[in-house]
Order: structure tokens, then C-alpha cells, then sequence
């Protein structure tokens, strides 16, 4: 019978060897003085030792996978399985994206509110020079246009003109041509006539009739 | 022993890149043990290897949520585990032989053959939880701390089912001890 001093679940821990070395000596110490520790602890080998008398098994059939590539995920799917598995990856990941979203903010962070006014100041400077710029622009633009109408106009005029000129001075011509023709016949009207009076009364055709 | 776990560790990282090979090789070291820890449980071999291969399956399957590669011994029990018990829910286990045809079939050789047929029958009547208890420490070995880990209970509770078993046994096998060792 074991004394009630004895620590009965430290034995059995001593005997699966679940005690630390310093807790092992102490036991050990124990057991060379306490007969009644031995005994228990001789009847626990003694009953682990007849539990092993039954052997493992054979396994009746091996256990193997086969690779098929169909069936195995891509690196990538592996990758990023592996990724979204892992505490401490996910962890640094997220680490990671907070740093860049930081870093991204500090550089798109808006100017000082002290710079402000001087902003606005530049700003209002800026419409005015925009508004004159922009006032040059359209009366340029519309003095190009006016001289382009007054060129085109004079241009036109110009051809009109000269059109004119042409038509006129060719129908002077043809006048000067039919005029010249006409003052032809009346010579030669008047050479007949000449001849017959020169030449008397019975060549007379006028008082011939 | 070391050199061993380091060795598991290796193949457990290859196996995370998708290496079959490396698997079937972790397979091949801890199949029998996985084994025959579910034939204890279960009684029956050829549920045990059933269940072996669910386990190895779900082993592959999940072994990027490994976090500790040196851990791999008490997460492979723990699924297996958790298939004993998934199994068990689903039909209760059946006596599959008597008593003496197990003990002829598990008796070692040179041992008395009365003193197998003893522990299989002592084992036999404890609980389902206590007799999980001694397999995984007399049998397979483990550390309370990894025994709470397969199990899901906390280490007192994991002592408790052991000693109380071990009290149970010693009882049982106490005559039949005598006879074996004489």
C-alpha cells in the first residue's frame, strides 16, 4: 500500500517519462526509499509490457497518390493558396499595403493651409490673365477673318472687273469689225455710183427705168 | 530521431509545392502506424484502411495549414481522429470477431497465447475514449501534450482516461500476467 505522502500521478508520469529532469531525480531519490512506490510502479511496467505483446499490423494494402496534372492546381493557385494560408504572410501583406497606402497619402497629401490665400491669389491672377489672353485671341480671330472677307471680296470685285473689261472691249471690237464692213459696202456703193454718173444718162440705171 | 523529423520536414515542404512523390514517401513512413491505431479504434482492418487512405487524402489536401512541420505526427492523429469518430457516429462499430479469433490473429509469436487473448478482451471493455488513450500512449507513444492535441482535450483530462485505464487493465491482467511470465 502506498504511503499518502507518495505522489501517486507524479509515479505514473515518471514511468511514461513525462517528467522533467528535476522532478525525474526527486522521483528517482523517492523510489530507492519507498517500497511501496516500486511495487506500484513495477505492477504499471508490468501491465504496459503485457499491453505490447500485441503487435502492429501489417498494413494489407500500400497507401500512394498519383500525380495527375490535371488534377494538381496551378503554381499560381498554389501560390496564392498558400499565400491566404498563412497567418503570418497575410499578416505582412497587410503590413505591406498600409506602408503604401502611407507613403501614397504623404505624397498626395494637399498643400499647408497656410499656403492658401497665396493659392487663391494665384488663381484669381490666373483667371484675369486667362480672361485677357483669351479676349486677344478672339479679336485676332476675328480680325483675320474680317481681312480674309475683305480680300476675298476685293479678290472677287478684281475678277468681276476684268470680266467686264473683256466683254466690252470685245464688243467694241466686233462693232469696230462691223462698222469697217459697212463703210466697205458704202465705198463700193459709192464708186458704182460715181461711174455711172461719169459715165452718162444711158448707163443711167436710175433713168434708164 | 531528429535527423528523422528534419527529414518529414523536408518532405512536408516539398509535398506544400504540390510534389506528389514527397507525399507518398510521408505516406510510406507513417501508413502502418496510422494504421494500425485505427485498427485498435475500429477492430475492423478492413474500415481501418479505409479510413487510412481518408486520412492520408485529407492530409494532402490540407497540408498547407500545417503551420509546424515538426508537428506533423499529432496533426495526422488528429485527423485520423477525427475520422475514427466521424466514422463511429456514422454506424456503430460492430463486434467483428470473438475474442479468441483476435487474439490468434495478433498473438506474437513465442508469447503465451492466453495472455494476447487477455489484452484483447481487457481492452475491450474499457470505454471507447479510454481505449484510445492507451493506444496512442502505449502504443504509438505520444507526449500528453500531444495527446491532448490529437484528442482535443486538455492533459488532465487525457491523464485521467490513462491512468483510469491503466487501473482497469492492471485488474484485468493481473492473472493472466502471471500466467504469460511464468
Amino acid at each position: 500500500m502506498m504511503d499518502s505522502g507518495c505522489d501517486r500521478e507524479q509515479l505514473r508520469d515518471f514511468a511514461f517519462d513525462e517528467l522533467a529532469a528535476p522532478a525525474r531525480a526527486e522521483m528517482e531519490r523517492h523510489l530507492a526509499g519507498c517500497a511501496a512506490c516500486a511495487a506500484e510502479l513495477a505492477e504499471l511496467q508490468l501491465t504496459t509490457a503485457a499491453l505490447r505483446v500485441l503487435p502492429d499490423r501489417e498494413i494489407p494494402q500500400r497507401i500512394a497518390f498519383v500525380s495527375d496534372k490535371v488534377f494538381q492546381p496551378s503554381p499560381v493557385v498554389r501560390f496564392f493558396s498558400s499565400f491566404w494560408n498563412s497567418g503570418a504572410q497575410l499578416a505582412f501583406a497587410s503590413s505591406c499595403l498600409i506602408a503604401v497606402a502611407i507613403v501614397f497619402s504623404a505624397y498626395r497629401r494637399p498643400a499647408e493651409i497656410q499656403s492658401q490665400p497665396h493659392s487663391v491669389v494665384n488663381a484669381a491672377l490666373t483667371r484675369d490673365e486667362l480672361s485677357r489672353e483669351m479676349y486677344a485671341r478672339i479679336n485676332k480671330a476675328v480680325s483675320d477673318a474680317v481681312a480674309r472677307v475683305h480680300e476675298e471680296d476685293a479678290r472677287v470685285t478684281k475678277a468681276a472687273l476684268e470680266s467686264a473689261d473683256r466683254k466690252a472691249e470685245q464688243q467694241r471690237r466686233e462693232l469696230m469689225v462691223a462698222w469697217g464692213e459697212q463703210m466697205n459696202t458704202l465705198q463700193k456703193r459709192l464708186g458704182v455710183l460715181t461711174e455711172y454718173a461719169m459715165a452718162g444718162p444711158e448707163r443711167n440705171p436710175v433713168s434708164g427705168q | 530521431m531528429i535527423f528523422r523529423a528534419v527529414e518529414d520536414a523536408d518532405l512536408i515542404v516539398r509535398a506544400r509545392r504540390g510534389d506528389v512523390e514527397a507525399f507518398n514517401l510521408l505516406v510510406s513512413r507513417w501508413e502502418k502506424r496510422v494504421f494500425n491505431y485505427l485498427l485498435r479504434l475500429t477492430g475492423s482492418p478492413d474500415d481501418s484502411l479505409d479510413l487510412s487512405q481518408d486520412v492520408f487524402l485529407k492530409a494532402y489536401q490540407n497540408i498547407r495549414k500545417l503551420d509546424d512541420p515538426a508537428r506533423f505526427g499529432p496533426w495526422l492523429f488528429r485527423i485520423a481522429h477525427n475520422e475514427a469518430c466521424s466514422d463511429f457516429r456514422k454506424r456503430r462499430p460492430e463486434p467483428h470477431e470473438d475474442a479468441a479469433a483476435l487474439a490468434d490473429r495478433e498473438a506474437a509469436p513465442g508469447i503465451a497465447l492466453d495472455l494476447s487473448l487477455a489484452v484483447s478482451t481487457a481492452l475491450d471493455r474499457l470505454t471507447a475514449e479510454q481505449r484510445e488513450a492507451v493506444v496512442l500512449k502505449v502504443y504509438q507513444g505520444f507526449k500528453f501534450e500531444e495527446m491532448a492535441e490529437i484528442l482535443g482535450a486538455p492533459v488532465s483530462t487525457v491523464k485521467s482516461r490513462l491512468y483510469t485505464a491503466l487501473d482497469l487493465l492492471k485488474e484485468e491482467l493481473a492473472p493472466a500476467n502471471k500466467r504469460g511470465t511464468k
